[in-house]
């Protein structure tokens, strides 16, 4: 359990004027799960590595427990990376990768045997420490690469792409074991990854990254309801973006004025902004005709378990999704009444 | 119509018989001769009278035993110090500092320069009349050239040992660096953050993922250097002598009988190569596993 805290964490590399990572500040508090999140080449796994020790910040400090980590080298940090391409040692067996750390810290062999049994257990692979990782599976090395890390009882564990190599079955498997190891451990775990879905899968915090500037550090469902700007909006799935006007509760757009009261746009930005609303939040025909406009039904889309809308409204383009059933009520060219709930509107600065 | 199952041994055939036929062939025919089947001669019955005055004949015995020791040696020597400064370099090289490409360039200098042409080199430079024993005479650091010390033509074949390493560090330099770059960093980065020290790293990480190559390439050196006669030809003494040179000595002369003699040796050779190679590959495949 240890609470790590980047400040003004800086790093620019010889020859590129633009800084890889740039006076990030983060507060990671002990135990928890947190995502970095972002593009590739966005700075996050550079800012991991930092954290292990593996690259130099030029500015900036890291501290573990309050105490700066920066003077003490990776070996003796206690932060261990899982790389993405697990790297198992492919000379050595299953049981050899596991026990690599205790080994390299001069514990006594029979100790080692022990707790590789105890690790595999741990992650669902008992008895094939006799192994080469040749044999294994994807998900399996993966998960072998976990034992490996976790045998050495960091304070930091770092997981560089954790689920990006593994199929949808295995993702969703090694999604309830890193969640699982998290709860029985409470082992502060960091990682990385391009992936919105797998970062709100995995994780209690985010922090969202682009250019190596954080953008938004945040509990997941925050990323939808309250984003902080149309690019973050954008990287969770955001589609609708109307220029608006805003003063106060109200919004003025090319197509009517609607009213805003979702918690927390009372610190979102006034004067010229971007009105933006999920596609799952739009409400066709509502009952209520407060904040709603018309518009006219350009296609639609089944997609099995919800079919996609797309409306225009003027000549702006707006996207809704209705789950079940497709609504034959609800063909293309028809008129339709587009609600915008106003405690479900967010707003943005205009990009 | 030939079967798919057919068509990779039919493309490879070419290529495996020309190997083949030289190999065993040359090998067949050179093996029959230390019997001492020459027929051009009328000699057409088959003795190992040749083996035995090789390495038994109060003529020649010394003369090839203490020729086997110096050519091991001189092998093993060259092998294993042209393997471990190449390491060295090649662990260097793949970092980032500034003169990098000229580093890189010298170090693969005379990768196309000839043996022969090195062992020369080695004669201008490092002889008593050489380059470097004129210059110590004039800056005064030795009275005349005669007292630089004997780094050529020396009974330990060191001569010969630095004519390898000048050639050789650059042949596995190249090969090592082929296999960095293509590992990369991460294994050790990985292993550094599991708490492994620089030494672990080199013995636990670098030395078992170069270690393939590394053996390979000691193979080539090793039997390469077990083999050849021109640079212990011209940077050797007369005695001890290497074992290729003493065969060389055979095939030259103009006794006909003598070629029996000379096959035979290089029929030693072969086979000591072969044993000296297993068990070098045993020992760096143990290495690696422990």
């Amino acid at each position: 359990m240890t609470h790590v805290i980047l400040s003004n964490l800086t790093k620019s590399f010889p020859g590129n004027p633009v800084a890889a990572v740039n006076t990030m500040n983060l507060d990671i508090p002990s135990g928890q799960l947190v995502a970095f999140l972002g593009p590739s080449g966005c700075g996050k796994t550079t800012t991991l590595k930092m954290i292990a020790g593996l690259i130099t910040p030029t500015v900036g400090d890291i501290t573990f427990d309050g105490a700066s980590v920066l003077a003490v080298p990776p070996e003796k940090r206690g932060a261990v990376m899982v790389f993405q391409n697990y790297l198992l040692f492919p000379y050595m067996s299953v049981g050899q990768n596991v026990g690599f750390g205790l080994k390299m810290r001069g514990v006594e062999p029979k100790v080692i045997d022990r707790k590789v049994i105890e690790m595999l257990d741990l992650v669902k692979l008992p008895n094939i420490a006799n192994r080469r990782p040749r044999q294994l599976s994807g998900g399996q090395q993966q998960r072998v690469a976990l034992a490996r890390a976790l045998i050495t009882e960091p304070k930091v564990l770092l997981l560089d792409e954790p689920l990006s190599n593994l199929d949808a079955h295995l993702r969703d498997e090694m999604r309830e074991l890193i969640l699982s190891i998290q709860r029985n451990l409470g082992v502060t775990m960091i990682f990385v990854t391009h992936d919105q879905e797998e970062a709100v899968l995995l994780a209690n915090q985010i922090a969202l990254i682009f250019d190596g500037v954080l953008q938004q550090y945040a509990a997941p469902d925050v990323f939808y309801r309250q984003p902080i700007s149309e690019r973050a909006a954008r990287f969770f799935g955001g589609i609708n973006f109307v220029p608006a006007t805003r003063r106060g509760e109200r919004l003025e757009t090319a197509f009517g004025a609607f009213h805003v009261r979702t918690p927390g746009v009372e610190n979102a930005p006034e004067g010229e902004v971007t009105l933006t609303i999920r596609p799952e939040q739009v409400v066709l025909n509502p009952a209520d005709d407060e904040n709603c406009t018309s518009g006219r039904i350009r296609s639609r889309i089944y997609v099995g378990t919800y079919t996609r809308y797309k409306i225009m409204i003027g000549d702006i383009e707006i996207e809704a999704t209705r789950s079940g059933d497709i609504d034959h009520a609800l063909n293309e060219g028809d008129a339709v009444r587009v609600g915008f709930p106003a405690d479900r509107i967010w707003v943005v600065g205009r990009s | 119509m030939i079967g798919e199952r057919w068509r990779i041994p039919l493309m490879l055939a070419p290529t495996l018989i020309i190997i083949v036929v030289l190999f065993f062939g040359s090998l067949g025919y050179g093996f029959l001769q230390s019997l001492g089947w020459q027929p051009n001669i009328g000699n057409t019955t088959f003795s190992l009278d040749a083996y035995a005055t090789v390495l038994f004949s109060p003529e020649y015995r010394e003369q090839f035993w203490s020729g086997l020791w110096l050519t091991i040696w001189v092998s093993l020597a060259s092998t294993f110090i042209s393997a471990a400064l190449a390491l060295m370099s090649a662990l260097l090289l793949r970092q980032t500092f500034i003169g990098k490409k000229i580093a890189t360039f010298l170090f693969q200098l005379n990768l196309p320069v000839p043996h022969l042409v090195i062992a020369i080199g080695m004669i201008f430079l490092f002889s008593q009349s050489g380059l470097a024993a004129r210059a110590a005479a004039q800056l005064g650091m030795i009275s005349t050239p005669n007292e630089f010390p004997v780094m050529l033509r020396d009974a330990g074949g060191v001569g010969i040992i630095l004519a390898y390493l000048w050639k050789e560090v650059p042949f596995f330099g190249i090969v090592l660096l082929a296999i960095l770059q293509s590992v990369g960093e991460d294994y050790e980065d990985l292993a550094r953050s599991l708490g492994a020290n620089r030494w672990q790293r080199f013995r636990h990480v670098i030395l078992p993922l170069v270690m393939p190559g590394l053996l390979s390439s000691s193979i080539i050196v090793f039997a390469f250097t077990f083999g050849t006669y021109e640079v212990p030809k011209l940077l050797g003494v007369r005695f001890p002598e290497m074992l290729p040179v003493m065969a060389l000595e055979f095939f030259l002369n103009p006794d006909l009988n003598a070629r029996a003699e000379g096959m035979a040796l290089s029929m030693i050779i072969a086979a000591i190569t072969l044993l000296i190679v297993v068990a070098y590959m045993w020992a760096g495949n143990r290495a690696v596993q422990r």
